[in-house]
């Protein structure tokens, strides 16, 4: 695997043929949802446009800029061999909201709250939604508003006619920074897409009585691979929704290709050969294992490790910062403090540590690895 | 009077509101920016962690997350008693990861968020009626900077030549932040004491070849003069003048090349940075070389009373050959780009950060603030019905607050820094306007500032990992969270966007009590203060014309691409700009008020 995206890294997409563009694309996403097409794209060598209309709820704008950092495919690849029209983003698009006396003026080649209300009506397509939504005060959703109209009531109106929905980042699929406790988050009462935190109950859609499945992309940002490679395999058919859904996801509505229900950040870690021999950095600025630093690899299910990041040239422990589990529903709760390592903290994502220590080793790992987890644990 | 309104002003980063009266001459005569989002940010650092808050803060903004959290490193490594210790080394590698993030970051704000304006067909309905020189001019402003999906008359418009290429640079640029800062956006390399990453050989070999990549789109793109040249005689320039000459001489040249053929290419040595040099202005494109039109953009977005304004730089960084250490006052000459306040009128004044104050009479917040921040208490209002955008200027009309330096409302950015450093060529640029009669500050100096602070600091950004630094050096002191308990810290920094400022205050448990940060779009996108002064975007606005090139046609209200220019060209920061404050503990910082 590790080699493959390696291989598949030095590609220059542009140069491919959509066959092999395609082929590359679907190894590299791996199994679960894009391993079988390869026939299909054989004799489907053209795919109807795609439209997506991406929209910016509480958010940093991290995931847009994430994903024009993309290489496996990249945005403009994705644009042109997919035939995805991005037809509302509101950091790439070339309207934005006019009104004279208070009435929207001009057409939709100028006007993007026309243009929204436009794509909206004319149906069939993807709904990306980056960033959290604002609930408060008192459920008016009024702590974030757009073009006149909160974005709790954009939000509803694009969700209710959406193909798909794909919440993008940690805002937008648990609540995220948004969410995080403080003396203020129950009046602003930021929710995510489909959950708040770890509670499907409390996402705004469950809020708004909408009933749409959603696939979660969470990530502070969400690396463009998970993304890209979503998308893809939406436009592709590789997804039937809702059919596959409950396949494919795992409880908190994560692509398991992705975020791996038996698999963490910290087992395919560039520092695990110090984990293993027991070697462990206190200080920052060291090359050992960064968990006394306080590191949550353990507990982050994600492909980090496997992946990377910026074209795979690094990731967070890599650079000699810990894990912060940042792809969790509970984030950044549930990893703070960030500096104190976790057996400290004693429960982390409402497990216990023991359980959470054993399934984080794994059956194959090495017998080294369980010896320093028990040197860890003073045992 | 006519209420136009940009609601939501798409391409920055957030959520923002332009709301004007415009007369019946297209000039705006009332304007007001609203942010239209609440998150309560600083908020979730109480009662927390301190060394948190690098990796959180920086989350305020996906865009120019360095800067938060190396303002955030800044003001821990003073709250934990190390500023003066930090080794050189490590300051080079934050100097190298934020230099990487200003010119990712301009780059992106140049070629993907306000370049598609040049591209409006309002420009097309101006030139094009001009004859072969206004149709040339058209076809290389739609040729290079129109943005994806675009259509002009139901007809598509290929994506432009420029920002298409401007994007896998900014993605190489991004990545190479990631070899010494771990990912971006959010890079993790920032903590007090240090740099929690020691780059290592191989990546300085990396660096390198970025830079040289990066380059290479500069020279093909960018600048047509070769890069050297330029910065030697424009920012080595021994004087504002003959920097200013150096331009005007190499766009004449142009000009005398082009003005018979009509051809404005890139292969006919028009780089984007010349094509705007000399298009963008009429002072200097009409003026001074004679051509038939020009985009007028240094007759909006001034300051119609340099009473009312002024340019802040907290100065950003650090000087290598200062050594080990650095100083969290960041005195005058102190940082690679001085701190300094310069006036309306350009004066130089060093900077004082307790002259730094807050109003929030124009914003969403419970008004029970006194002049002692030991009492003062900020709540955001929680009536739905109060929280209203539509009501005037009289009004509270945003969710941001109004900051002033000595009362006196400030631009932050690459203008104010490049004026603060006393760079030749925008310094000469700033006076030449200012004695012909226009405001030194106008969307056509901002833009060219931010173009050469682009190229100042690739330039610098070179001698700081191949000169600087030091593989074998040291890239961290030891910390503890002992030495954090009833501590203050100030960070001053300097973001892309501006000025940038972090105030943290712990208790005898090293617990957070208060965590403020002041951002550069707090101040350019300010509200009304309590004397009703407006803030420095909507100063800029109020006096415009609405329409291209100084209401070249008849007044059409429903294409204000003025408004437009005038709030992009601040590159605004929403997520940033909007946050609450607590002053509610006993340790809150002493250099806050709040009027």
């Amino acid at each position: 695997m590790k080699n493959l995206i390696r291989t598949l890294d030095s590609l220059d997409f542009l140069k491919l043929d959509r066959r092999t563009f395609m082929k590359a694309v679907g190894v590299l996403g791996a199994t679960t949802f894009l391993g079988t097409y390869k026939t299909e794209i054989a004799s489907a060598l053209e795919f109807a446009e795609t439209k997506i209309i991406w929209l910016h709820g509480a958010e940093c704008t991290g995931c847009s800029e994430s994903i024009l950092n993309g290489g496996n495919p990249d945005i403009v690849q994705a644009i042109s061999k997919l035939n995805v029209n991005i037809a509302y983003h509101e950091t790439l698009l070339a309207q934005q909201g006019l009104f004279v006396d208070g009435e929207p003026v001009n057409t939709s080649e100028l006007n993007s709250e026309l243009l929204v209300d436009e794509l909206i009506e004319e149906g069939n397509y993807i709904l990306v939604v980056e960033g959290a939504i604002a609930n408060g005060p008192d459920g008016s959703g009024r702590y974030c508003v757009i073009g006149n109209r909160t974005f709790k009531e954009l939000f509803a109106k694009a969700a209710t006619r959406a193909n798909a929905i794909l919440a993008v980042g940690t805002c937008a699929t648990y609540g995220g920074i948004a969410c995080a406790d403080s003396a203020v988050s129950q009046v602003t009462d930021y929710r995510g897409v489909a959950f708040t935190k770890e509670d499907r109950s409390k996402g705004m859609l469950t809020e708004l009585g909408i009933h749409k499945p959603v696939i979660n992309i969470p990530g502070c940002p969400a690396h463009p691979d998970w993304i890209l490679l979503t998308v893809g395999a939406v436009i592709l058919g590789k997804i039937k929704i809702p059919e596959d859904l409950e396949t494919i996801l795992d409880q908190y509505g994560r692509p398991k290709v992705f975020f791996p229900t038996d698999h963490t950040v910290h087992e395919n870690c560039p520092r695990r050969g110090y984990y293993d021999r027991g070697e462990f950095d206190e200080q920052i600025g060291g090359e050992k294992c960064l968990w006394k630093l306080g590191c949550k690899a353990p507990y982050s299910h994600a492909d980090c490790a496997i992946r990377k990041w910026n074209g795979s040239v690094s990731m967070c422990t890599q650079a000699g910062s810990p894990c912060i589990a940042c792809v969790e529903p509970g984030f950044p709760d549930s990893s703070r403090p960030f500096y104190v390592e976790a057996e400290d903290k004693g429960v982390l994502l409402g497990a216990n540590i023991d359980t959470l220590s054993k399934a984080a080793v794994g059956a194959a790992t090495v017998v080294a690895g369980v010896h320093a987890v028990r040197r860890m644990k003073g045992e | 009077m006519v209420n136009v309104t940009v609601d939501p002003l798409t391409r920055i980063e957030g959520h923002l509101r332009l709301s004007t009266e415009v007369n019946a001459e297209g000039v705006i005569t009332d304007a007001q920016s609203s942010c239209l989002m609440f998150r309560g940010f600083e908020r979730i650092l109480q009662n927390q962690d301190p060394r948190d808050a690098a990796l959180l803060v920086q989350r305020i903004c996906g865009v120019c997350p360095t800067s938060h959290s190396l303002t955030a490193a800044n003001a821990l490594d003073q709250l934990f008693g190390v500023a003066d210790t930090i080794p050189k080394d490590a300051l080079v590698a934050r100097n190298i990861n934020q230099a990487l993030n200003f010119i990712a970051s301009h780059a992106t704000h140049i070629y993907i968020l306000w370049g598609p304006d040049l591209a409006n067909p309002a420009y097309r309905d101006v030139l094009t009626p001009l004859g072969e020189t206004g149709n040339a001019v058209w076809k290389e402003m739609v040729g290079r900077f129109a943005p994806i999906s675009y259509k002009i008359d139901g007809q598509s418009v290929p994506v432009g030549s420029s920002y298409l290429a401007a994007i896998p640079e900014k993605k190489r640029l991004q990545e190479a932040i990631a070899v010494i800062g771990g990912k971006m956006p959010h890079q993790v390399t920032s903590y007090p004491g240090g740099y929690t990453y020691k780059p290592n050989v191989a990546d300085i070999g990396k660096l390198s070849s970025y830079y040289l990549q990066v380059m290479d789109f500069v020279s093909n793109y960018t600048l047509k003069v070769p890069f050297e040249t330029w910065i030697e005689n424009t920012y080595n320039a021994s004087s504002p003048q003959k920097a200013v000459s150096f331009v005007v001489e190499h766009l004449k040249g142009l000009v005398e090349k082009s003005v018979a053929s009509n051809d404005f290419s890139r292969e006919a040595g028009w780089g984007d940075a010349e094509f705007y040099a000399a298009f963008g202005s009429e002072l200097v494109g009409e003026t001074l070389l004679g051509l038939p039109a020009s985009l007028k953009h240094d007759k909006i977005g001034g300051y119609s009373d340099p009473s009312k304004i002024a340019f802040l730089s907290y100065g950003g960084f650090y000087k290598p050959e200062n050594g080990d250490g650095y100083d969290p006052n960041s005195p005058a000459g102190d940082r690679f780009l001085t701190s300094g306040v310069v006036t309306g009128s350009l004066e130089y004044q060093n900077f004082d950060a307790s002259k730094i104050t807050e109003s929030v009479a124009h914003a969403f917040y419970d008004d029970t603030a006194d002049l002692h921040p030991s009492k003062g208490e900020t709540n955001p209002f929680t009536d739905p019905e109060a929280i209203r955008f539509d009501q005037g200027s009289e009004s509270r009309y945003t969710w941001n607050k109004a900051p002033r330096y000595d009362g006196t409302p400030c631009e932050v950015g690459p203008l104010a820094r490049m004026l603060a450093a006393k760079e030749p060529l925008v310094t000469g640029l700033a006076l030449a306007f200012n004695e012909k009669g226009y405001s030194a500050a106008n969307v056509y100096t901002r833009m060219m500032a931010r173009i050469q602070e682009t190229a100042i600091i690739a330039n610098e950004l070179l001698k700081w990992v191949t000169v600087d630094y030091d593989p074998n050096g040291k890239i961290a002191v030891d910390t503890d969270l002992s030495m954090a308990k009833n501590s203050e810290g100030m960070g001053l920094w300097e973001a892309p966007r501006g000025a940038l400022g972090h105030w943290v205050s712990t208790d005898s448990n090293s617990k957070v009590i208060t965590y403020q940060p002041v951002v550069p779009s707090t101040w350019n996108l300010s509200p009304r203060d309590g004397a009703g002064v407006p803030g420095p975007l909507e100063q800029a606005l109020i006096g415009a014309k609405i329409n291209a090139v100084d209401n070249a046609l008849d007044i059409n209200y429903t294409n204000p691409v003025n408004i437009l220019h005038i709030g992009r060209s601040y590159d605004p920061c929403v997520s940033c700009a909007v946050h609450t404050i607590d002053l509610t503990g006993k340790n809150a910082p002493r250099t806050l008020r709040i009027v």
